[in-house]
Parts: structure tokens; C-alpha cells; sequence
């Protein structure tokens, strides 16, 4: 079953008020003369303290890394409110629409239209300026660290997320923590004051009618007490100006209390707090569901020394883009023993609790773990058992030729009923591979290396080795059944031969 | 049959047939989505074959509807060609038989003749289509958290199989095909993705598309809407709408068109309109009895506003993503438009430059004129193309020839050789 997160929708809107409209010509969806769907909300006419933050393209799901822009409803400058409409995207079959989060405005636009966004990279940067609410709080807050000022490098990663890009004077300065007044907090190191989070909503309750949320935000961020601060706005309020002021002040304090400053002008490396990447999160997902299966583990030694003999002799006449790596021959060896051992290329479907069945499946799905620049991928050869060898390399060549590219389709990466992890290509030599649920298997491939044997008379010959470890799913998957399999791709691997007379 | 004589006489009578207590096409009729757009589970059927405004009515339900509310609409429409949102209609269809014969009257029979083919940009993504009389469209909209691609598409499979398709299945591209394979009996007859038929290798026939699937997804909803090839006459004809002589000249970005076999399933639209309606009432509770929307809607401001910008030039045309059509395509640097090949059997008109050109499209405009070989002269000349828009360069050329101006005897060519490449259909024309 395929899903669709539904979270592509956490985007940015943009809603175009008069003088924005000017120059974007005839692209706008909605015309003036439609009635507006909410009010529209106050703005704060307090000076507007830059908290610019990129805002990311999120994930649409289906494993799509980058989609086009078809059309943008918004232009630098431009005023949004939440829920506006910022752009319009399309992956294969699908538009969507990506909606803003915040009210603010807009400051960047990181693609022109046509252009292939990238999912998880900023789409736009948008000044935060109004009301924030708590969920968005929590977000903004996720990913500056708990911990205030030492502040990770401000656009260090754009995987670090909403990142507060602070462009004020006061705050890119502000990396030395202002020390709190001395009869409130003990000066301690930044790290630790992660007590401040507690005592904020306490804050909030008592101070509520004394600033904005916007405000409040401030001053976590700037680890200030709001009950310090004077308020100069209406009814006593605390102000953005007055967080300011407040801050510069504080700020000043260091260079005469000495004492309060531990351990400030020391650089330290600091932490860096990153969101999952989009590829993280459907490992985290995926393994987490493979957490409840109880993984038997077989492993194998591989003699490849006629493998890579044969293998040399046939690239000794080829192409460089046609030679053929161990790969394939382990992927055709695979379903040769699949079709003798169905039960190994089924999806296990527990959807029902109380009566679990097994779903055996026709096709020799293969999905080959590839490491691309964005992370794990598992790209899917189809119907494996109906492939020649050759036409399995040229599959695996093109599949990784997209992955790298970052342009597998859903089709490419699902509907895999085994799954082969060529770790090998790196290194390593017997590995647990985590089976990638409903499958019931997986074929984990160290590297093939060359160690010393014993030949027929006890002579000392060369032998090239790899390590296969399986692991099969317990449940259903019986340690004789899994032995029983990776014998025969074993010995379709140690002697080619017999691959040939089974091929249909 | 003179609709265009005026919306108001069609809303007038059917407000009178309404009044009257008269019934639709069998289904309760309603002049406006108001009553019903704020239901949890709605259920419409059209009783319009106007493609723009079967559209209209869908984007608005997908605007207007609750975010937890779910909809089923279906919806024919008279012969037209629609593309997705972000296509190229020169790439993607041979506009010039859109356009050839639109002046011939409609035949009897309803088969399309030449020309009477309206062109239509939808506003959900996805590849080209062809629809007629013979082909029901289907259209499900749910909240984001229920949806997943296959989930309707299922539906509609399970609809096909009560009524005795056993061959339907979804396949991976969420499309419905007609395994073609012989009888194995291994299937889960639950299965929605596998059939009897089946086959696994290559080697059987290939399955056949009787349904494919575009989404639009929005902050809080989900459209999925597909098409269903019933008894469309016109299967042999739609591959010469759906072929574009202009693509091996054409270089583009945006999302190209998967072509597939395509086959009639062979059922009444009534048939399979009411299985679906009963397999949307299985899946959903509370599923009222559909009602039946027509061109009264337009009553609706949203309504008739996307409507009206349905049927602009500008929305057609001048939303394509950038692309370039360059006169000798195999001169060009860049080796991959050859992969499209040139057409042996379609001829190049007299008029095709014999230096080679390229012209750069953007927004629907020419923004950009190149040619490695042609003097900075003429390339002067031809840069008065510049910023028009495609469907505008016909009256640029005629008003400098107008105007005698004297570079019009060298642009005239090279406009007629741009309208052979680029043509536009004129999308009032059609509205009949």
C-alpha cells in the first residue's frame, strides 16, 4: 500500500495583496474579485526584527526527491498569512499544492518556475512576523537545539531545518549568552540551561497578557526572563523593541561582571541538531517496523574464486559500461534458489491479527540496496526470475544512474519481495541486515576477499571469499528452510555451470 | 441544438423543470452545490458532456468541500483532448487536426470529426488523454489522511469485477489494466492488484489501459479523479490526436505523457456508474443517492470564473513549462533530442528554415531567438518575435504586413513555419 504523506501540505502561501501583483502577469489562480476564505488578521506594527528562516519543501511521500514548480503564487515581498498558497508543485501524476505554515513575508524564492524543487531543501525564505502558534513554536524550537545562544552555524545545513538565519546585529553577536541577573539564575554554562524550557510555560501563563507569542518566542531564544523586561507597549506589554533593548544591555554586562561568564570566550564545537532527512525518516519508519521481527541469521562463506574468473574472461571483450560485476550473477543465483524456495520471496501480512498469512509472491522482485548521495535507496529489479544475467546488470546500471541522480521514481522503489544489500561494494564481512518488512528475507553481501586454502594435495592455494549473511524471518521462516536456500545460491555461485542449466 | 444562444434560456429552463418537480436523467437534479457542499459524504453525477465545466465543478467541490468530507463524482465528456497540468499541448498532441476541420460541423452519429475536438488543460498532473461519449470519468475527493494513490483506484477495480470484468486490475503506475494472459487460477480474488490472468514474465501479452489516474493535492485534500474506457468508438482514431508531429523539433521539460495500449471494457456507462456509486456506498457510510449537477452551477461565481479561465488561451497555452523548438533539431549540441528521432512520414513544410533556428518558449512567449549560422542582421529581424505570446504571433505578422513594414516578408515565413510547429486551437471555437 502506497501512502502519500500528508504532510506535502505544511508549505508556504502566499496570499498576493495589490501592489505584489504587478509584475506576475497573468499567473494567478485566484482573481481579486473572489471573496477572501478567511479575514484577514492584524499585522504587528512593531518593527519587524528580522527572523528570517528558509522554509523547507516537505515531503510529498513516495519516496519523490524533487518535483517541478509549475507556478508561483507568491514573489519576495509579498505578505502571507497561514494556509496561503505559496506554489504549486508536480511529481509524475500528481500536482500539489504547497501551503504556508506562518503569516509573514515572503524574502526569497529559491527556484524560478519550471525549475525541479528538491524535497527537504529550502523552498523560500519567509520573515516570521505574527502570531505563532504553539505547534509552530514547537517546530521552530525543534530545531534550535533546547539549548539558547551557542548557536549552531546559522546556515550550516540547509537539513538543519527551520533554522533561524538572524540577521539583527544584536543577535548574530548574541552567541554569548547574556548572563541572567544574578537574583534570578547562578550564571551556568550554556549547555545546562536547559531549566529555562520548564520554567517557559509557567511564563506564558502568568505573563500572557504581557506579550505576543512572536515576543515570547524572542525571548527563549535570547534566554530572557520576560518578567525582566520593562514593557513599553500598550497596557504595560513587552515589545520586540524591548527584548532588544533588553538583550543589548545584558549583553553589555559580560565584559564588566566577570564572573558571570564560565566559560565564554573558549570556541567549543558545538552540537548540531538535525531534523531526519527525508531518506532518514523512511529508514526510521521502515526499521521501526522491522523492530518486531525476530531476525534468524545464517552465515555463509562464498568461494568466488571461479565466479571471478569466468566473470574476467567474459569482460576481457566487452565495453567498460557493459562489464558485468559479481553483482548480477548473485542477484540471478538469488532467484534461481527463490523459485526452488518460494517461501523466502513472500510478504508476510499481519493486517489481520488474528489470522496472519503469507503471500507468496509470482514475481522475483529484487531490491538492491544502493548507497546515493542522499542515503540509503533500495531501487527494485522486477521479475528477475525472467531477466538474463546481462539483462540484470544493465538494469542495476540504470537504476543507480537514476538513484545517484536522485530521480527513481515510486514505481523504481517499491514492490520488492527480497531484498539484497551489496554492502560488500563498501566493505565489511558478515553484517545482520535488518529484513525491510512485509518481506521475510534479506541477503546481506560482504566484500569478496582473497585468503589462503587448501587445495586438493594440502597445497596452499589462493581463494577468493565472500561473506553472505542472511536473515530470514522467524516466524515463519524456519533456520532449515533459510539454510536450505542459501546452500543452493551458494553453490550456483561456486559452480556457474549449474545456473546455465537452470535458465529458462 | 444552439446552447450557445445563451446560458441564461438552459438555467431558466431547467430552474422551470425543476420547479415543476420534474427528474434529470433519473437523478435529483440541483441547481447549486450550496445544500450539499457542507455534507460529510456527497455524491454527484453530471448530467454535462462540457468538459470545462465537469472541471469547473470538480475543482470547486475540491475547494469549497470540508477537509473530513469525501465525495465521489462522475462526469462524460463530449470528444476532447486533456492535458495535465503542466504539459505541452504541441508536444503532447497534434493540435494541427484539432484545428483542421474546426469548422466542420458535428456528425449525427456523434462521432468526432476531425475539428471538433476541443482542447483542454486540466488542473490535476498526469499525462494525455482522450475522452468521449464512451469514456466515464470518475473523480474522488478525501481528506489527505485516508488517501493513498491505489485506494479509489481499487474501488473502481472491485466495481468492474461485480459487473464480470475479472481481467481488471490497478498496476503499479495506479492505473487499471486488462490482464490479457491466459486463465492460471492463481489469485486472490481479494487482490485487486492480480487477476487470474496475470502473467509475471515478460513474455505474455502486455496488459491493456482501460483507466488512468491523475492527483491534485492540496492542504487538505486529495483528488484523485481516472478515467474509464467503456465503449469509446474512436480507439483507433485517438492515437493520431495523441501523436505530435512537432516532437522531434521539441525540447521540454515538464512531465511527458507514458504512452500504453489502450482497450474498451466493453460495459454501459449507466452500468458501470451505478456499481461505482454502490461500491463508493460499500467503502463509506451515510452515501446519499447522487445528485445531478449541470451547467446551472454556473450560476456559482467560483464556478463560472474557473470556467471562463479554463477556456482562456492563456490558461491552455501560456502555461506550458519552458521548452525549445529548433528547426534542425539534429544540429543541436545536446545529443538527447535525438532520442525522440525525427518522423520519416511526416513531411516538413516548404516553408522550414533552411538556417538552422531555435526558438526559446517560456510563459507561453518567445523570449529567445538562436541560430549559430543566420547574420546578426536577420537575427535582429527576428527578435521583433520576441515576448509574444505564441497565440498572438499571427496578428503581430499581420499588422507588420499591414503596416508594410519591410521586415514582415522575411518574418511571415517563419511565423507560418511557427504556426505549422505551434499551432493554436482556438478554444471558443469548440465551445459549441
Amino acid at each position: 500500500m502506497k501512502h502519500i504523506v500528508a504532510k506535502e501540505v505544511g508549505s508556504l502561501l502566499s496570499r498576493c495583496t495589490a501592489p505584489t501583483r504587478v509584475s506576475y502577469a497573468s499567473r494567478h489562480f485566484k482573481s481579486s474579485a473572489i471573496p477572501r476564505q478567511q479575514p484577514r488578521r492584524q499585522f504587528h506594527s512593531t518593527p519587524a526584527l528580522d527572523v528570517v528562516k528558509p522554509y523547507l519543501l516537505a515531503d510529498i511521500g513516495e519516496g519523490i526527491t524533487e518535483c517541478q514548480v509549475i507556478q508561483w503564487f507568491v514573489q519576495p515581498g509579498a505578505r502571507v498569512e497561514q494556509f496561503d498558497p505559496i506554489c504549486e508543485v508536480q511529481s509524475d501524476k500528481a500536482s500539489v499544492e504547497i501551503t504556508s505554515r506562518f503569516d509573514g513575508v515572503i524574502k526569497k524564492l529559491y527556484y524560478e518556475q519550471d525549475d525541479m524543487a528538491k524535497v527537504g531543501k529550502p523552498l523560500v525564505d519567509i520573515d516570521i512576523q505574527s502570531d505563532i502558534s504553539p505547534e509552530d513554536e514547537a517546530l521552530l524550537n525543534d530545531n534550535d537545539s533546547k539549548v539558547p545562544p551557542l548557536r549552531p552555524t546559522p546556515t550550516g545545513g540547509e537539513e538543519a531545518g527551520l533554522e533561524v538565519d538572524r540577521l539583527d546585529t544584536k543577535g548574530a553577536a548574541g552567541d554569548a549568552p547574556p548572563p541572567p541577573p544574578p537574583q534570578t539564575l547562578p550564571p551556568k554554562p550554556e549547555t545546562t540551561s536547559t531549566p529555562s524550557e520548564p520554567k517557559a510555560p509557567r511564563t506564558l501563563g502568568k505573563h500572557a497578557s504581557l506579550a505576543t507569542p512572536a515576543v515570547r518566542h524572542l525571548t527563549k531564544e535570547l534566554n530572557i526572563q520576560i518578567e525582566d523586561i520593562e514593557g513599553t507597549g500598550k497596557e504595560g506589554r513587552v515589545t520586540k523593541e524591548d527584548v532588544q533593548k533588553y538583550a543589548a544591555a545584558q549583553k553589555e554586562t559580560p565584559t564588566t561582571t566577570k564572573s558571570s561568564t564560565p566559560a565564554a570566550p573558549e570556541p567549543q564545537a558545538e552540537d548540531q541538531v538535525r531534523p531526519l532527512t527525508p531518506i532518514q525518516k523512511g529508514m526510521f519508519k521502515q526499521m521501526t517496523r522491522s523492530l518486531s521481527i525476530p531476525h534468524f541469521l545464517y552465515t555463509d562463506n562464498v568461494d568466488f574464486t571461479s565466479l571471478s574468473s569466468l566473470r574476467k574472461r567474459l569482460n576481457a571483450s566487452k565495453e567498460k559500461s557493459q562489464k558485468l560485476s559479481a553483482l548480477p550473477f548473485v542477484v540471478k543465483a538469488v532467484s534461481l534458489a527463490l523459485s526452488k524456495h518460494p517461501l523466502l520471496n513472500s510478504h508476510l501480512d499481519t493486517s489481520n491479527a488474528e489470522k496472519p498469512q503469507m503471500v507468496v509472491k509470482a514475481q522475483h522482485n529484487i531490491g538492491i540496496a544502493i548507497d546515493s548521495p542522499s542515503g540509503l535507496l533500495v531501487p527494485v529489479v522486477k521479475n528477475v526470475q525472467s531477466l538474463s544475467i546481462e539483462a540484470i546488470s544493465a538494469e542495476i546500471g540504470r537504476l543507480g544512474a537514476l538513484a545517484r541522480s536522485g530521480k527513481l521514481t515510486n514505481a523504481d522503489l517499491s514492490g520488492a519481495s527480497f531484498t539484497l544489500s551489496n554492502i560488500g561494494s563498501i566493505g565489511g564481512t558478515a553484517v545482520a541486515p535488518v529484513i525491510v518488512s512485509p518481506q521475510v528475507a534479506i541477503l546481506g553481501v560482504g566484500r569478496a576477499r582473497v585468503v589462503p586454502a587448501f587445495g586438493k594435495d594440502g597445497e596452499l592455494v589462493k581463494k577468493e571469499e565472500a561473506v553472505f549473511s542472511w536473515s530470514a524471518d522467524h516466524r515463519v521462516v524456519d533456520g532449515a528452510a533459510a539454510a536450505r536456500c542459501a546452500e543452493d545460491v551458494r553453490s550456483y555461485l561456486e559452480n556457474v555451470e549449474s545456473m546455465l542449466v537452470q535458465m529458462k | 441544438m444552439a446552447p450557445s444562444r445563451g446560458m441564461r434560456q438552459l438555467q431558466q429552463a431547467s430552474h422551470k423543470l425543476l420547479a415543476s418537480g420534474g427528474r434529470r436523467g433519473g437523478h435529483r437534479g440541483i441547481t447549486s452545490l450550496a445544500q450539499t457542499i457542507s455534507n460529510p459524504i456527497q455524491s454527484y453525477i453530471s448530467e454535462s458532456n462540457d468538459p470545462y465545466l465537469n472541471l469547473s465543478i470538480e475543482h470547486y467541490l475540491l475547494q469549497k468541500s470540508p477537509p473530513d468530507s469525501t465525495i465521489l463524482f462522475l462526469y462524460t465528456n463530449r470528444p476532447c483532448v486533456v492535458i495535465g497540468r503542466n504539459q505541452n499541448p504541441w508536444l503532447e498532441v497534434n493540435l494541427g487536426i484539432l484545428k483542421a476541420g474546426s469548422s466542420t460541423p458535428a456528425r449525427e452519429d456523434g462521432q468526432p470529426v476531425i475539428g471538433n475536438v476541443d482542447l483542454v488543460r486540466r488542473r490535476s498532473g498526469g499525462g494525455t488523454v482522450f475522452h468521449d461519449e464512451g469514456n466515464v470519468n470518475w473523480s474522488v475527493i478525501c481528506p489527505p489522511a485516508d488517501f493513498t494513490r491505489d485506494k479509489h483506484a481499487e474501488m473502481v477495480v472491485r466495481a468492474l469485477r461485480k459487473l464480470g470484468i475479472d481481467r481488471a486490475r490497478v498496476n503499479e503506475r495506479h492505473d487499471i489494466v486488462l490482464d490479457q494472459g491466459n486463465r492460471s487460477g492463481r489469485s486472490d480474488p481479494q487482490d485487486t492488484h492480480r487477476t487470474p490472468y496475470t502473467v509475471d514474465d515478460g513474455a505474455g501479452p502486455r496488459p491493456l489501459k482501460v483507466s488512468g489516474s491523475a492527483y491534485k493535492l492540496t492542504r487538505n485534500r486529495a483528488l484523485h479523479h481516472g478515467t474509464c474506457l467503456l465503449r469509446s468508438p474512436n480507439l483507433v482514431t485517438i492515437p493520431q490526436y495523441l501523436h505530435s508531429p512537432a516532437k522531434p523539433y521539441l525540447k521540454a521539460r515538464g512531465v511527458e505523457s507514458v504512452s500504453s495500449p489502450v482497450a474498451n471494457i466493453g460495459l454501459s456507462n449507466q452500468a458501470f456508474q451505478k456499481q461505482v456509486q454502490e461500491e463508493f456506498a460499500r467503502m463509506y457510510s451515510g452515501v446519499p443517492a447522487a445528485n445531478g449537477v449541470d451547467q446551472s452551477l454556473l450560476s456559482t461565481p467560483e464556478i463560472s470564473k474557473g470556467y471562463d479561465e479554463l477556456r482562456t488561451l492563456d490558461w491552455t497555452y501560456s502555461q506550458t513549462p519552458q521548452f525549445t523548438l529548433s528547426s534542425h533539431p539534429e544540429l543541436d549540441e545536446d545529443p538527447q533530442v535525438l532520442v525522440h528521432g525525427r518522423s520519416d512520414t511526416s513531411p516538413v513544410p516548404w516553408f522550414h528554415p533552411k538556417i538552422p533556428v531555435i526558438f526559446k518558449v517560456q510563459h507561453g512567449a518567445i523570449v529567445d531567438v538562436e541560430s549559430s549560422t543566420m547574420s546578426a542582421q536577420n537575427l535582429e529581424v527576428l527578435s521583433t518575435l520576441k515576448d509574444q505570446k505564441i497565440q498572438e504571433l499571427e496578428k503581430l505578422t499581420y499588422e507588420l504586413e499591414r503596416e508594410g513594414d519591410e521586415n514582415s516578408t522575411m518574418i511571415r515565413p517563419v511565423a507560418n513555419w511557427l504556426e505549422a510547429m505551434l499551432p493554436i486551437v482556438d478554444v471558443a471555437l469548440s465551445k459549441d
